[in-house]
C-alpha cells in the first residue's frame, strides 16, 4: 500500500531530511514511525502526500508512483489518503458536521451522499450527539475525533497521522488510539508518526524508528525504544 | 450540478463580504477605468460622426464678393468645371442661400431675425469626388493664405470676384488632431486606470486567499482540485470587474443624457452620439472588464497555485 524505495530527500537549503530510506507497508497494516524531532517523520508524511518530491528514489502510495503522476492528478491521489494532525486543522467557523461535510463538498460529492455519510461517520467516532457543536465548544479529544471523522469520511485506503495525540492528555490519547485501531480494523492502512512512548509500547504494533533521516530499526510488534 | 453552482456562489459571496472595503476599492477603480475607457470610445465615435458629416457630401464653397457680376460667375464656373476631380459646380444666389440659412437655423430666432439675408454671400458650390482635391481648387483660383504680422490669417485670390474659399482640409486636420488628443488622452488614462484596477482586484483576491489559507490548506489535503479552489476567487474577481463595468455603463448613459443631450438643444447642426452609440461600446467595456478579471486572477493566484 505504501512503498518507499531508496528514498532520499534533500531540501533546497541543503538539509538532508531522509537518506536512502526503504520501507514497505502492506494493506491493512498499522505502523508507528518514531524518532526525535528532525529525524524525518514529517518529511516522510509530506512525501506520501506529494507535498514534497523525493530527491532520489521512488515513492508508491495506493498503487501510484508519485514521481510519475502529474500535479493535475495529485488531488485524486489525496482523496485516497486521510490525514490527521496534532493541531486538528478544523475550521473554527464551522460546526463538527460542516467541518466533515466540507471535505466531501470540495471534492464535489452530491448532497445526498453528504447527508448520509457525515452523521454516520460522526456517530462512528463517538460524536453522534455533537453534530452542531463548534470546535471551541469541544474538548481536544473531541476535536481530534472530528478531524479523524473528516479524514475517514471519504473512505480512504491510507490514513496518515502526524502526532495525533501530541496535544492530548494520556487518557484522551488512549481513547484516540482506540478509535484509530477501530479504523485500522476495517482495513485502513495507518501510518502514525509519534513521540508518545506509552502509546507505542501499549499498542505493540510495527515500529519504524528514524534517526537523522535513516531507518535505524524496523520491528514488528515493537516498542518505542 | 446544482449544489456545485450554489457552492461557488456561496463562497464568492462570503469572500466579498469578508473583504468588503478592499473589494469596494477594487470595484471603484474598475468603474473609473472602464468609464474612462468607454468615454474614450464615445469621443472617438463622436468625432467620427462630425468628420463623416463634413466629408459625407464633399462640397467646397467658393464665396463671391458683392456685388456679383454674372459674367464672373460664368467664367469661374467654366474654369472650376475643368479642374480634375470636380463633379459639379452650382451657383447659389442670395435667395437660395437665404432659404438654406432659414432651414439651418429654424429653431433659433436669434439668428433668423437678426441676420439680413442681403448680407449673406453668394457662392459657387462644388461637389468633389474626393476631399483631397481641395488643393487643386485653391491653386486654380490662385488663392493663398496670407499670414499678417499680428498672426491673423486671411485668404487672397488672384481671380477676381472671390471673397474666400472655405477650407475644409484645415478643419478636418484640426478635428483629426483634436480627436487624437482627446480620445487617445482619455484612452491613455483609461489604460493606466485599468492596470491599477487589475492590481487592486488581484490584491483583493490575494487577501481573500490569505484570509482563507487554512481552508485552502484543508481543501488541498482532502483532494480538492485546483479549479475547485480557484473558481470562487475567480468569480469574486469577475463580480468586482463586472460591477465596475455595470456602473461604468450607467455612468456613460448619464453623461449621454445630462451632457450630450443638453448640447443637442443648443447646437442642432452638430451630429451627436445617440443611445445606440453607448450600447455599441458596451461589449468593449464588458470585454475590458473580463480582461481585468482574468489578468487579475492569473496574477493574484499565481503564488497559491503550487499543489
Amino acid at each position: 500500500m505504501i512503498s518507499l524505495q531508496r528514498v532520499t530527500k534533500v531540501y533546497r537549503n541543503g538539509v538532508t531530511a531522509l537518506e536512502d530510506v526503504s520501507v514497505e507497508i502492506d494493506k491493512g497494516e498499522f505502523v508507528f514511525v518514531v524518532g526525535p524531532s528532525g529525524s524525518g517523520k514529517s518529511t516522510m508524511i509530506r512525501l506520501l502526500l506529494k507535498q514534497e518530491e523525493a530527491s532520489r528514489g521512488d515513492v508508491f502510495v495506493a498503487g501510484k508512483h508519485l514521481s510519475k503522476i502529474t500535479s493535475f492528478k495529485v488531488p485524486h491521489l489525496r482523496r485516497n489518503i486521510g490525514t490527521v494532525f496534532q493541531d486538528y486543522k478544523l475550521l473554527q467557523d464551522k460546526t463538527a458536521f460542516e467541518n466533515v461535510s466540507f471535505a466531501l463538498e470540495v471534492i464535489g460529492k452530491p448532497k445526498h451522499v453528504i447527508d448520509q455519510r457525515v452523521p454516520e461517520i460522526l456517530e462512528y467516532v463517538g460524536l453522534g450527539d455533537k453534530l452542531n457543536a463548534y470546535p471551541d465548544e469541544l474538548s481536544g479529544g473531541e476535536q481530534q475525533r472530528v478531524s479523524i471523522a473528516r479524514a475517514c469520511v471519504n473512505r480512504p485506503l491510507v490514513l496518515l497521522a502526524d502526532e495525533p495525540t501530541g496535544n492530548l492528555d494520556p487518557n484522551t490519547s488512549v481513547d484516540i488510539m482506540r478509535l484509530l485501531d477501530k479504523v485500522n480494523r476495517i482495513g485502513t492502512t495507518i501510518l502514525m508518526a509519534t513521540h508518545d512512548q506509552a502509546i507505542v509500547d501499549a499498542m505493540r504494533k510495527r515500529v519504524i524508528e528514524l534517526d537523522k533521516g535513516k531507518v535505524v530499526r524496523d520491528q514488528s510488534r515493537g516498542v518505542y525504544s | 450540478m446544482a449544489p456545485r453552482v450554489e457552492y461557488f456562489f456561496r463562497e464568492t459571496a462570503s469572500g466579498l463580504r469578508r473583504n468588503g472595503v478592499v473589494a469596494f476599492a477594487a470595484m471603484s477603480t474598475a468603474f473609473i477605468a472602464l468609464f474612462l475607457f468607454g468615454l474614450s470610445l464615445l469621443i472617438a465615435r463622436e468625432f467620427n460622426l462630425v468628420t463623416r458629416a463634413i466629408t459625407g457630401n464633399v462640397e467646397v464653397q467658393v464665396y463671391l464678393s458683392d456685388p456679383v457680376n454674372l459674367g464672373t460667375v460664368a467664367h469661374l464656373t467654366d474654369k472650376l468645371q475643368s479642374v480634375q476631380g470636380v463633379a459639379s459646380v452650382e451657383y447659389w444666389n442670395k435667395d437660395r442661400t437665404c432659404k438654406q440659412f432659414h432651414i439651418l437655423f429654424a429653431g433659433q430666432p436669434v439668428f433668423t431675425e437678426n441676420v439680413d439675408c442681403r448680407n449673406l454671400p453668394t457662392s459657387l458650390r462644388l461637389n468633389l469626388s474626393e476631399v483631397t482635391n481641395f488643393r487643386l481648387i485653391t491653386a486654380t483660383l490662385g488663392c493663398s493664405l496670407i499670414v499678417e504680422p499680428d498672426g491673423d490669417q486671411h485668404q487672397e485670390c488672384t481671380e477676381p470676384g472671390i471673397r474666400s474659399v472655405a477650407d475644409y482640409q484645415k478643419l478636418l486636420d484640426r478635428l483629426d488632431s483634436l480627436t487624437r488628443v482627446l480620445s487617445l488622452g482619455v484612452f491613455g488614462i483609461a489604460v493606466i486606470m485599468l492596470v491599477s484596477a487589475i492590481g487592486l482586484v488581484a490584491n483583493t483576491l490575494r487577501m481573500g486567499m490569505f484570509a482563507r489559507r487554512k481552508e485552502i490548506g484543508i481543501m488541498r489535503l482532502v483532494g480538492a482540485t485546483n479549479w475547485r479552489i480557484r473558481v470562487p476567487f475567480l468569480i469574486e474577481g469577475m463580480v468586482e470587474a463586472l460591477l465596475g463595468a455595470a456602473s461604468a455603463i450607467a455612468g456613460l448613459f448619464l453623461v449621454k443624457v445630462f451632457v450630450v443631450d443638453r448640447l443637442r438643444g443648443t447646437a442642432p447642426w452638430l451630429p451627436l452620439i445617440k443611445n445606440t452609440d453607448v450600447v455599441a461600446v458596451m461589449p468593449w467595456i464588458l470585454l475590458a472588464a473580463a480582461l481585468v478579471a482574468i489578468v487579475a486572477g492569473t496574477i493574484g493566484m499565481r503564488r497559491f497555485l503550487d499543489v
